[in-house]
């Protein structure tokens, strides 16, 4: 678990960060969204210690992070990104196994790690493990960032932008991805971007900064429904916040029993979101869809008319993680 | 004497380019153990005088003291260029940073007559002056490219390093001398490969080496003298140069080249 409380830092006379406070549960995703220069990663950058937090209390676990070498607490806290940072002198997996090196594993358990790293992150061993980081496309690259980040096993991850520099296609693949990981490894992940909708895909605290400050946290259908003002409201997307409501709205918890009419010529999934079963209804010109199972059997159908009858906020259920 | 030699070879290997500096050091070894069968060439230059093959001290020797002379200034020259290239790029050191690239150039600005004229008063005559020379003129280029080549190591990387839980101590040694590996070798080949040349001027001060051959013959007005030093101190520099040549090669093969 991590906590910061009143957490300050000061650059000189500037201050970076402004009494923030927030705490991440054990297994809980948390994203820092904000403007360029509003503090996201500095705050990022104090939990490893990478910067000392001048004023207030970073505390892991309970304990104060000032209590731990500061290197042995950098080992138990996978740090992935933009750049990567992988070192272009040596191989995939010799970046991978960085950190159990550090740590003094034997060289088999290095290599059996690597390796099942490896697979879980889908570069194939005997295509990657020698290959130079210049020798990777950004999508894969990133992966061994993510690879590397995870291979001691740590509880905590803490991610800055680690998506940012890739095209929208493989961005998407990769939280997906990653969102798949979360859900097997339960890590306690603090990720920095200033994509909204990726910090409303994955995350179920979003702590939103302005200038150093926390204007407003929680967890992301709390923000879409209640904004506390204008600038987060404009941070989540403005006018098109309902949609972004609805993309985090699964089609099942909408949909209503088939009804005896005939059933409506468009299909979707019954685990679609409900953003992507609304743009189906705009592309096939119709206010009915027929909502089917992974087999495509009918369960039930969507309706547009009903959809705008449903009570307002606080009415959808948060995405499981 | 540029700091950038990074993207200028690309590393391909054909045992032919290995063979280069074995084909210097054998011509090296051919002129010193047999000039005397070249004095039918020698003649050429001076048809008139008694002498044209140098020969008050054997060719060997010289090339031996000039040797001598060229590693311990080298040895001096990476040590102290490496330690203090170090010792300014790391936080405590950082302060020194603008005054030791300045007094590194400041080094290669004084001409090596003038810093030999300066020395010979204070050490006496012989290889101490000329040691100290070297030592000063050929710093320059190890500091300038030792820190050229940590400073260039992305920032990113070296945050990365950091974040994995790196000491200092292992990030300089695995990251950020590797990573400066080829750029640091370029200043200390730069460096040795004038020390070369320069030493030759040791034989004004009493310092007998590969230069003597030279300064007897501009004394007595004997070009064959001259050549023959010449020759001799060109060869060594070209197989010094061309092994350095390989050993950069090999860094940059082994270390494959980054793109960031
Ligand atoms: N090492 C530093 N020294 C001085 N000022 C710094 C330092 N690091 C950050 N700052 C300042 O602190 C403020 C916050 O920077 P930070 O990098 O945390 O922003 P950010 O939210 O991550 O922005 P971005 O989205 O552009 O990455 C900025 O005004 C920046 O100039
Ligand atoms: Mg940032």
């Amino acid at each position: 678990m991590i906590e910061l409380s009143h957490v300050t830092k000061r650059f000189g006379d500037e201050m970076a960060v402004d009494d923030v406070s927030f705490k991440v549960a054990k297994g809980e995703f948390c994203a820092l969204v904000g403007t360029s220069g509003c503090g996201k990663s500095t705050t990022l950058r104090m939990i490893n210690r990478l910067l000392e937090h001048s004023e207030g209390e970073i505390l892991l676990d309970g304990q104060p992070i000032r209590d731990f070498d500061a290197v042995q607490l950098r080992r138990r806290i996978g740090y992935v990104i933009q750049s990567t940072g992988l070192f272009p002198h040596w191989t995939v997996a010799r970046n991978i196994g960085l950190v159990p090196r550090l740590l003094k594993w034997p060289s088999t358990k290095v290599h059996s790690r690597v390796e099942q790293l490896m697979h879980l992150l889908g570069l194939p061993v005997g295509e990657f493990a020698h290959k130079f980081p210049h020798q990777l496309s950004g999508g894969q690259a990133q992966r061994v960032g993510v690879a590397r980040a995870l291979a001691a096993d740590p509880d905590i991850l803490l991610m800055d932008e680690p998506f940012g520099a890739l095209d929208p296609i493989t961005r998407e693949k990769l939280q997906e991805e990653l969102r798949a990981l979360q859900s097997r490894l339960h890590k306690t992940i603090v990720f920095v971007t200033h994509d909204i909708d990726e910090a409303l895909q994955l995350a179920n605290h979003l702590v939103v900064m302005r200038a150093g400050r926390v204007v407003q946290q929680g967890t992301p259908l709390e923000l879409l429904h209640h904004p506390a003002d204008k600038f987060v409201e404009s941070m989540l997307g403005g006018v098109e916040r309902g949609l972004k409501q609805a993309g985090l709205t699964r089609v099942a918890d909408h949909m209503l029993p088939l009804s005896p009419t005939l059933p409506a010529q468009s299909r979707v999934p019954s685990s679609m979101s409900l953003r992507q079963a609304l743009s189906v209804m705009l592309r096939d010109h119709t206010e009915r869809l027929t909502v089917v199972d992974p087999h495509d059997m009918p369960v039930g159908e969507l309706s547009m008319r009903k959809l705008i009858r449903e009570p307002k906020a606080d009415q959808g259920h948060d995405r499981e993680h | 004497m540029t700091v950038n030699t990074r993207a200028a070879t690309q590393a391909s290997r054909s045992p032919w380019q290995i063979g280069i500096p074995l084909v210097w050091l054998l011509l090296l070894w051919l002129a010193v153990t047999g000039m005397a069968q070249l004095e039918g060439f020698f003649r050429l230059f001076e048809p008139d005088v008694r002498s044209v093959i140098y020969s008050r001290v054997d060719f060997s020797l010289l090339l031996g003291r000039h040797l001598f002379v060229v590693a311990i200034a080298a040895l001096v020259t990476i040590t102290l260029g490496l330690a203090s290239g170090i010792a300014v790029t790391r936080k405590k050191g950082r302060d020194f940073l603008p005054l030791v690239s300045q007094l590194a150039s400041m080094g290669q600005t004084f001409p090596p007559v003038a810093v030999l004229a300066l020395a010979v008063p204070v050490l006496g005559f012989g290889t101490l002056p000329i040691i100290v020379a070297l030592m000063l003129y050929g710093l320059l280029p190890i500091v300038r490219n030792t820190l050229t080549g940590l400073q260039e190591v992305d920032v990113g990387i070296k945050e990365a390093a950091r974040a994995m839980g790196m000491t200092s101590g292992q990030i300089l040694r695995q990251v950020e001398l590797p990573m400066a590996a080829p750029v640091i070798m370029a200043g200390i080949r730069t460096s040795v490969t004038i020390n070369i040349a320069t030493a030759a001027l040791g034989a004004t001060v009493g310092a007998s080496n590969l230069g003597d051959p030279i300064i007897a013959g501009i004394v007595n007005g004997n070009t064959a003298y001259v050549v023959q030093g010449a020759l001799l101190i060109g060869l060594l520099a070209l197989s010094v140069d061309s092994t350095f040549e390989q050993v950069q090669r090999r860094l940059k093969a082994d270390e494959s080249p980054r793109n960031k």
